[in-house]
């Protein structure tokens, strides 16, 4: 009942987001007509692209026939390239999920391990080292680090290709050679904030009492290293979930800069080319991917910590 | 308002600086293309493959290599024979121009060309019901005739100099019949066989790749060299930079200015750029608001504009100076006229105090926040001071590029600084900019009849001696009546790898390739 619940609030934020989108999609002042037929293109020829695509229509109509459109037809045909938005969804998806996801696990790795590290050795060198390291990742931006991540290791150093993706088909060496410096440059970022996340939570937990009574029974470190993180999981779950969803949006410059083809690069050429059915489609997508990793999360602490009061 | 400028405006440069250290040293070669494979990196996608309906000019490398024309512009701006024979014979009142085309031509689906289907073609285009996007220029034509199996004939409504130019441009050669049979999303996604060309398409992927393999049967026996072409869409500057760096493309079109200057001498590859004749980077003030409807405070905006230090030190030495929509170096440029809107502060300040706005004024100055072909917010920085000198306050907009050009064909601007790139007919830009009828007129809103039936008798006339003084009288009330303030004419520019052969920067801003090969 209470899955429920959290699934059908989602579908309404889903509605209000497609609403709320539509509306500020018609609100830019250019007509896709601008881009479609050229900055020179004639008064009749807009009027006509207009009429022709149903931008001439009250807004209310348009939405109900974009959204019913959605649902029957897959998004309809791109203004601008005339192709099916669902086709050029489903393949520019999996390449934005797998460098997210890698990026992802990258960033749940290495945060846990560094974050524990830190707690464990509060205020000494190795405590110090990684929170100045957190510190200068988060401080460092991402098209910047990307672009550093390009000179050292695929120019200086030339270990991967610069840019682009090699399909499996090339080989999953090439394949996953192509992902990494993308994920790296994502991860970066949020491994920073996870980590400190992880540190503050374990020496939260590490100062409870339950802790100390365990050690002072004489368990085993393994155990009490096991029950301290399975006691500071809960915040970092939902952290974790959150950034999965916020990578999406790092993506948007992460694509561009590695030339990716995927869902984010496809949204900001959308977004630059006044793309409105791509732009409203695949702001649906990431939103329902957030949407879905944040119930995850609820779900997945409602696992670990059934007496815990996520609603 | 400012504060979301500014962060803009510290992201770009902050990309322009890290993009400059990526560009400063490295040089390595790996993950390189396969042999026979040529590649190259383009900023945008290409929206259609119809040769009828295109819009962008980087785009227009992968139509042009799979659709022909009659003619062509050659890597000096001279027209030439394409599918011709020979350059058209033209009848003495200029209104009946006759083709002979080649023999031996094939269309890649084995079909072989002749007039029949030149004359579908141009008949299709002139249909108001296949709207095709450019169909306006080719009004002018009266009739297509079929004289014999490779020879057609068009006659034309009036003269008009500008038909030969936008053939090699606004057209492609079809097979007759083929529109019906395949239908139009055949020829705008997956035009296979249906071209001349010397590529053949094989497959696209939006935001990704266009692949074209080797047209076997090309009329130019050798050509092309390359077995595979990839064009890979990289709208990103840096990108392509580090893409053509590491070998993974060898030829890259638009790169930035800066790093056109700092990698044109660097080991291994090669820059070069070459003046786009039509093309014009000029700021248009809106006549019909303050303070540009005053031609006092225009001229006086015209003379205080340094273009020597705005083209060669803010541009790179990528725009050529010039005070009118010609370019200075060709035989179109009246000199007079350019020299008359000479840097002159004295002179500027003088005419500023005759105007309405003696005390001084304020406007805002639109420009595109994307950098192509130049970096207008460094211009309009310029722009900012030198006005200011003046007692002009410049208040700068930075825009999105569609929008900046959506609101000044619509006249909703002040001012704005644009780059704007044409066909290399010398009076295609001031047609657009101050013929009632067309387009962007509003971009300016200066309504001289005398000038526009200048404009409109310029079509009318073909050779040097007659269309010269036509020129020259358009630049005169150009200069006295300064309706827009032009800064320069801009140049293309390409970068490539020392291991292509063949490959030179257009005239056009697009890739010629049927002749580039990897050594």
């Amino acid at each position: 009942m209470w899955i429920l619940r959290r699934f059908s609030s989602s579908a309404v934020v889903l509605l209000v987001v497609s609403c709320i989108l539509f509306v500020m999609c018609r609100l830019t002042p250019v007509s896709p007509a601008r881009v479609v037929l050229g900055a020179d293109a004639r008064v009749e020829q807009i009027v006509a692209f207009d009429h022709e695509h149903g931008l001439d229509l009250p807004i209310l109509q348009q939405y109900v026939k974009w959204i019913s459109g959605a649902v029957s037809e897959g998004f309809g045909n791109s203004f601008i390239t005339g192709l099916p938005i669902g086709a050029e969804i489903v393949q520019a998806l999996p390449v934005t999920l797998e460098v997210v996801t890698l990026a992802f696990i990258f960033t749940i790795a290495s945060s846990l391990g560094l974050g524990m590290l830190a707690a464990h050795k509060e205020g000494r060198l190795a405590d110090q080292i990684i929170r100045t390291a957190c510190i200068t990742g988060l401080s460092l931006p991402g098209f910047w680090v990307a672009l550093m991540l390009i000179r050292t290791f695929a120019l200086d150093l030339p270990w991967f290709p610069p840019g682009g993706l090699a399909t499996w088909e090339e080989g999953w060496s090439a394949h996953l050679l192509s992902l990494t410096l993308p994920s790296l440059s994502i991860a970066l970022y949020y491994t920073a904030v996870l980590t400190r996340l992880t540190r503050s939570t374990v020496i939260e937990v590490l100062s409870q009492e339950y802790v100390r009574t365990a050690e002072a029974m004489g368990l085993r470190s393994s155990t009490v290293w096991w029950y301290v993180l399975k006691n500071a999981l809960p915040p970092i779950v939902a952290m974790a979930a959150l950034i999965y969803g916020y990578m999406f949006g790092w993506a948007l410059i992460i694509e561009q800069v590695f030339n990716l083809p995927g869902l984010s690069r496809a949204l900001l050429t959308a977004i630059l080319q006044k793309d409105y059915p791509m732009v409203q489609a695949v702001v649906l997508v990431i939103t329902t991917i957030f949407v879905v990793s944040n119930s995850a999360s609820d779900v997945l602490q409602k696992i670990i910590n059934p007496a815990g009061n996520a609603r | 308002m400012s504060q979301v400028n500014h962060g803009r405006r510290a992201l770009v440069q902050s990309i322009g600086a890290a993009s400059g250290l990526l560009a400063s040293g490295a040089s390595s070669i790996t993950f390189a293309a396969t042999t026979g494979t040529l590649a190259v990196a383009i900023p945008s996608n290409p929206s259609t493959f119809d040769p009828l309906n295109q819009t962008n000019h980087d785009a227009m490398v992968v139509n042009q290599l799979i659709f022909e024309n009659l003619i062509e512009i050659d890597g000096n701006g001279n027209r030439v024979p394409m599918l011709a024979k020979a350059l058209p014979v033209v009848s003495p009142d200029g209104l009946t121009y006759t083709f002979e085309l080649r023999e031996g031509v094939r269309f890649q689906n084995g079909q072989p060309l002749t007039a029949e289907d030149v004359k579908y073609s141009y008949e299709y285009v002139l249909n108001p019901a296949n709207k095709a996007y450019r169909r306006d220029v080719w009004t002018p034509i009266s009739s297509i005739t079929v004289e014999g199996r490779l020879k057609v004939k068009f006659v034309l409504k009036h003269p008009y100099r500008a038909f030969l130019d936008y053939m090699t441009k606004y057209m492609g050669i079809f097979p007759a019949g083929s529109r019906e049979k395949y239908g139009p999303d055949f020829f705008r996604h997956t035009p296979v066989g249906v071209g001349t060309g010397p590529g053949i398409f094989v497959s696209s992927k939006t935001n990704d790749y266009v692949e074209l393999k080797r047209n076997p049967d090309y009329w130019r026996r050798g050509y092309p060299k390359w077995e595979k072409l990839l064009v890979r869409i990289v709208p990103e500057e840096s990108a392509r930079l580090a893409f053509l760096l590491s070998d993974s493309v060898q030829i890259i079109g638009a790169p930035s200015g800066r790093d056109f200057v700092r990698m044109r001498s660097q080991a291994g590859l090669v820059g070069e750029s070459k003046l786009a004749r039509g093309s014009s980077l000029f700021i248009a003030g809106n006549n019909r608001k303050a303070p540009f409807d005053d031609p006092f405070f225009r001229r006086a905006v015209s003379l205080a504009l340094d273009r020597d230090t705005i083209c060669n030190k803010v541009c790179l030495g990528l725009v050529e100076p010039s005070a009118t929509p010609m370019p200075s170096s060709s035989w179109w440029c009246n000199r007079a006229a350019n020299q008359s809107q000479s840097f002159d502060l004295a002179q500027a300040k003088a005419m500023l105090a005759k105007s309405k706005y003696a005390g001084g004024a304020s406007f805002d100055l639109t420009y595109s926040a994307q950098s192509y072909l130049i970096r207008a917010a460094d211009t309009a920085l310029f722009i900012q001071s030198q006005l200011g000198q003046l007692g002009i306050k410049v208040n700068l907009k930075p825009a999105e590029l569609t929008t900046v050009f959506s609101q000044v064909a619509l006249g909703n601007h002040q001012a704005a600084l644009l780059a704007v790139v044409s066909p290399a007919e010398p009076t295609f830009l001031s047609k657009a900019l101050f013929s009632p009828t067309e387009p962007f007129f509003k971009a300016a809103g200066y309504d001289n009849p005398t000038l526009a039936a200048l404009i409109a008798s310029s079509y009318k006339v073909e050779s040097r001696d007659k269309l010269e003084p036509v020129l020259h009288r358009i630049q005169d009330i150009l200069a006295a009546d300064a309706p827009i303030a032009w800064i320069g004419t801009l140049k293309n520019t390409n970068l490539w790898r020392k291991n292509v052969r063949g490959f030179e920067v257009s005239e056009a801003t697009t890739l010629r390739l049927a002749e580039a090969s990897l050594a």
